[in-house]
């Protein structure tokens, strides 16, 4: 009777997603039916397009690769019970740290200095999120409020950045001195911009996966995200896990946001980081915050930006239409998972 | 036909928890009827199943001669019942008028809340009944007297005339408990009818006309108050007179201390009366030290006091003679104490994770290498843990899915280890049934006879007497007697019985000088 019930709850979980997808596609495909004048075409070019050749299938992958950084960071958060709201600002700081230490250092060794930018990112953004933690653990101000104001700043500062001292005078865009070349990542699918750092994102979820399942600070996280007043009473220091989880979310999202300018750009631009935060909330609760379902997940964000811009192109349709449809996927994974909160509330209550 | 009568009602939670069996229960009109029993006697249930809470499971409900269901507490007011809960749902932000009228304001042009109309309709309600509070003060400024008054005003307002409370005295000073009483009797005058949900003999005698007593779920009787002879007769109703768990209890002898409490005080702001005031107690190795007090006496602070949960206003705790007052409770496990608490789903058990995951929380530290957690190890000990403590469903189910007296066997199999030299169990058999009772006691056994000592913190007077070698019973806070257990209870009905009952007075209160160790027994046997 146990296992029927958790076999039951799996079902559960898998129809709802699968209806969520269909829902949502559904909705894409009403959409083209009255906004193109060739629907067919357009609709070929939507779920097809980015399979058809290197260019968009690589490129495909290569902007799930952040995704899978930033939805690892909430699925952290999550896992804990702790809530990062700043993770575009955090995206974005990273790609600061990166261009600043690749600006910085001299160019004779690009891989090192990569590392170390990448390095530099995970720990600016991590100790700007831990600050929210921290400020929970001292005041229990609410860290979903303070990384969220704390992240708005910063993206202003990060601004003020890129206009000012990282400035490239020869260029008109709101973009700094472009990094060297010697800190590009190898190039996979030539022409896309599909790059090693995918490498990077599969890691990510394994460490991610294996950290939080089989090591002795994940078990201790997951037990206060579960149940703080069980983990204190177990004698876990709860305090502890406020402040860790944040810092390790920031990270991930500050690897997200170096490895974009790193592999993507090679520059860091206005805005790039922008939508990476709620993005990575949708990708975290699709996967259910395993860090290993990041990876699908993340996948299939990246296949609805990459069908929109193939039927933009191929077809007659604006680029919003894979907003919309991201939106929907957003709205009822948020219902579900919303609804699987307030069932359980309801069976313990 | 009375004014309320509730029949057969039955409810059965998912759990397996039998919270109320087929009991009956009626009100007349225009009367103050309490409901008294000990905690977990399903008082509480039978008031949320009247008030729209909770569905019974079978049962019926008739109000004023008609058949009704009752299905939320809108549905609840609608028929003119209210209820005030022992914790208050107040928004503490909020004014008195605005917290009055949340969910049924009065509107102005279809959009504004009419405030001027709202103050003054409960200005109306505060005055006609006496009461002492300014409908635009914020709630937070009022205190816990004035908070209550805002509820019943609530109620009132919502034109309540069977009113529902909740432990309403729990909370209050004296001063504001002879309030409230005069409260009750003016609202009585007036026509309307109350019920009172209370644990305290005193305040029985003194406010209601009639009076339920539930056990265990069921209804023990109806007396009406005036008839009430003694009020020892209630206590012993309400503690009930089962025969004693033939447990065996071969006595050892004691050995040194474990646990000693010297004048620990607890004190909460806000509050006037210390949880816990100047508590001195002693558990010697191979002793079960049985706490007896009614709930709301300080047992849960206690509880959380020594398990290194809630520090201690002042005053200092030892184990084994080292001060570890000021530990927290990994310090605490590390030097061999073991905690049985008695919030079991939410302090002892994570529901959602493993019974493994359950197991190891307090001892996966000892399953490491470089960091991460010995798997294979992990779950061999939690297998040999399940077999040996015969839990149901294996070492991978959530422990959620298991029923009440599995959830205590993981935990008991988690706490009760080899190592540990102080136990503290508090309401370990709460609403588990016999088998799992029994199984409990066993193991409590086994560990005293092992040489642990046992703190066994227990608002059920019956399994204290049962399994504690001596036993010290609260209230209020105090610790108001300290005796050796009367080891002929066991034996002889006519002994137990007395010493239940002389007991059950001091845990009413009834009884305030303090009986030094030794001196009762001639009290208590002869």
């Amino acid at each position: 009777m146990k296992g029927k019930k958790s076999l039951g709850g799996f079902f559960a979980s898998f129809t709802g997603l699968a209806l969520t997808l269909i829902l949502s596609f559904g909705l894409v495909v009403v959409l083209i039916l009255f906004l193109s004048k060739t629907p067919g075409a357009t609709i070929y070019a939507f779920f097809i397009g980015p399979f058809t050749n290197k260019y968009y299938f690589g490129n495909m992958l290569n902007v799930a690769v952040p995704l899978v950084f930033t939805g690892l960071g909430m699925a952290v958060a999550f896992k804990s019970s702790v809530f990062n709201l700043g993770g575009e600002g955090q995206t974005y700081a990273g790609g600061l740290a990166v261009t600043v230490v690749c600006l910085a250092l001299p160019v004779a060794n690009g891989i090192l200095g990569g590392l170390l930018a990448i390095a530099a990112a995970a720990v600016l953004s991590g100790t700007i999120a831990g600050l929210s933690g921290y400020f929970k653990m001292k005041w229990n101000a609410d860290e979903m409020i303070s990384s969220f104001l704390v992240s708005s700043a910063l993206m202003l500062i990060v601004n003020y950045f890129i206009t000012g001292p990282l400035d490239d005078p020869n260029n008109n865009m709101l973009a700094s001195l472009p990094l060297a070349k010697q800190y590009g990542m190898l190039g996979l699918f030539p022409p896309s911009k599909l790059n090693i750092s995918a490498f990077f994102a599969i890691a990510g979820a394994v460490i991610v996966f294996l950290f939080m399942n089989r090591s002795h600070v994940g078990y201790e996280m997951r037990m206060c995200g579960l149940n703080r007043e069980f983990a204190r009473y177990g004698g876990i220091n709860v305090s502890k896990y406020l402040v860790l989880p944040m810092i390790l979310s920031g990270a991930l999202h500050g690897i997200g946001g170096g490895l974009m300018v790193l592999g993507t750009y090679h520059v860091l631009y206005e805005g790039f980081s922008f939508g990476m935060g709620w993005n990575g909330i949708a990708v975290a609760l699709i996967a259910k915050n395993n860090p290993l379902g990041v990876l699908p997940a993340a996948l299939l964000f990246a296949y609805l930006d990459a069908g929109a811009k193939s039927a933009m192109l191929n077809g007659d349709v604006t680029f919003e239409i894979a907003s919309i449809a991201q939106s929907f996927i957003f709205y009822f994974v948020t219902a579900q998972a919303l609804y699987g909160l307030a069932h359980k509330r309801r069976r313990v209550a | 036909m009375s004014y309320l009568e509730m029949k057969g009602i039955t409810k059965l939670y998912a759990n397996g928890l039998l919270a109320n069996d087929h009991v009956d229960f009626s009100v007349e009109k225009n009367e103050i009827h309490a409901i008294i029993g000990e905690n977990g006697a399903g008082k509480t249930t039978l008031m949320k199943i009247l008030y729209g809470l909770e569905q019974p499971s079978a049962g019926s409900i008739t109000l004023r001669g008609e058949r009704v269901m009752i299905h939320s507490p809108l549905g609840a007011n609608r028929l003119g019942i209210g209820m005030v809960h022992q914790h208050f749902k107040l928004i503490p932000d909020f004014t008195v008028a605005e917290n009055v009228v949340l969910g049924s304001e009065p509107v102005r042009g279809g959009i504004f809340v009419d405030r001027g109309a709202a103050n003054a309709r409960i200005r109306e309600v505060v005055e006609s009944h006496g009461f002492s509070i300014d409908p635009r003060m914020p709630v937070r400024q009022l205190t816990v007297g004035q908070m209550q008054q805002v509820e019943i005003v609530k109620m009132l307002y919502r034109n309540a005339e069977l009113l529902i409370l909740d432990e309403p005295t729990s909370v209050l000073t004296e001063q504001e408990i002879g309030k409230l009483f005069d409260t009750l009797r003016s609202l009585q005058k007036g026509g309307r009818t109350c019920i009172i949900i209370t644990h305290k003999l005193q305040e029985v005698l003194e406010i209601s006309n009639r009076l339920t007593v539930m056990r265990k779920g069921a209804v023990v009787a109806v007396r009406t108050t005036a008839d009430v002879p003694d009020r020892s007769e209630l206590a012993r109703l309400m503690v009930g007179r089962d025969v004693l768990y033939p447990l065996n209890r071969a006595k050892k002898a004691c050995g040194a201390p474990v646990l000693d409490l010297k004048d620990v005080t607890l004190t909460q702001k806000g509050r006037d009366r210390p949880l816990l005031h100047d508590v001195n107690l002693t558990v010697h190795s191979c002793e079960i030290v049985g706490v007896a007090g009614v709930s709301g006496n300080g047992l849960g602070e206690l509880e959380d006091v020594v398990s290194g949960l809630q520090r201690t206003t002042s005053g200092r705790i030892f184990h084994n003679g080292v001060d570890v007052t000021h530990l927290g409770a990994a310090d605490l496990r590390e030097r061999g104490m073991a905690y049985v608490p008695a919030d079991r789903l939410h302090r002892g058990s994570s529901l959602q994770s493993s019974v493994t995951e359950n197991m190891i929380v307090s001892n996966h530290h000892k399953f490491l290498r470089a960091g991460f957690l010995k798997r294979a190890r992990i779950q061999e000990y939690a297998s040999g843990l399940t077999k040996s403590f015969g839990i149901d469903g294996g070492p991978r189910v959530p422990i959620g899915t298991l029923s009440g007296g599995n959830i205590q066997k993981v935990i008991l199999a988690r706490e009760l280890t080899s190592t540990a030299n102080v136990v503290v169990v508090s309401e370990p058999t709460w609403g588990l049934d016999v088998a799992s009772s029994q199984f409990v006691y066993e193991k409590i056994l086994s560990m005293r006879a092992a040489g642990a000592g046992v703190l066994f913190i227990s608002s059920a007077l019956d399994e204290i007497l049962g399994i504690a070698d001596s036993i010290v019973v609260m209230y209020r806070g105090r610790i108001v007697a300290q005796l050796p257990n009367n080891q002929n209870a066991q034996n002889d009905p006519n002994v137990s019985k007395k010493f239940k009952e002389f007991i059950g007075e001091y845990m009413l209160g009834l009884r305030d000088d303090f009986a030094p160790v030794g001196s009762q027994r001639k009290d208590a046997t002869s």
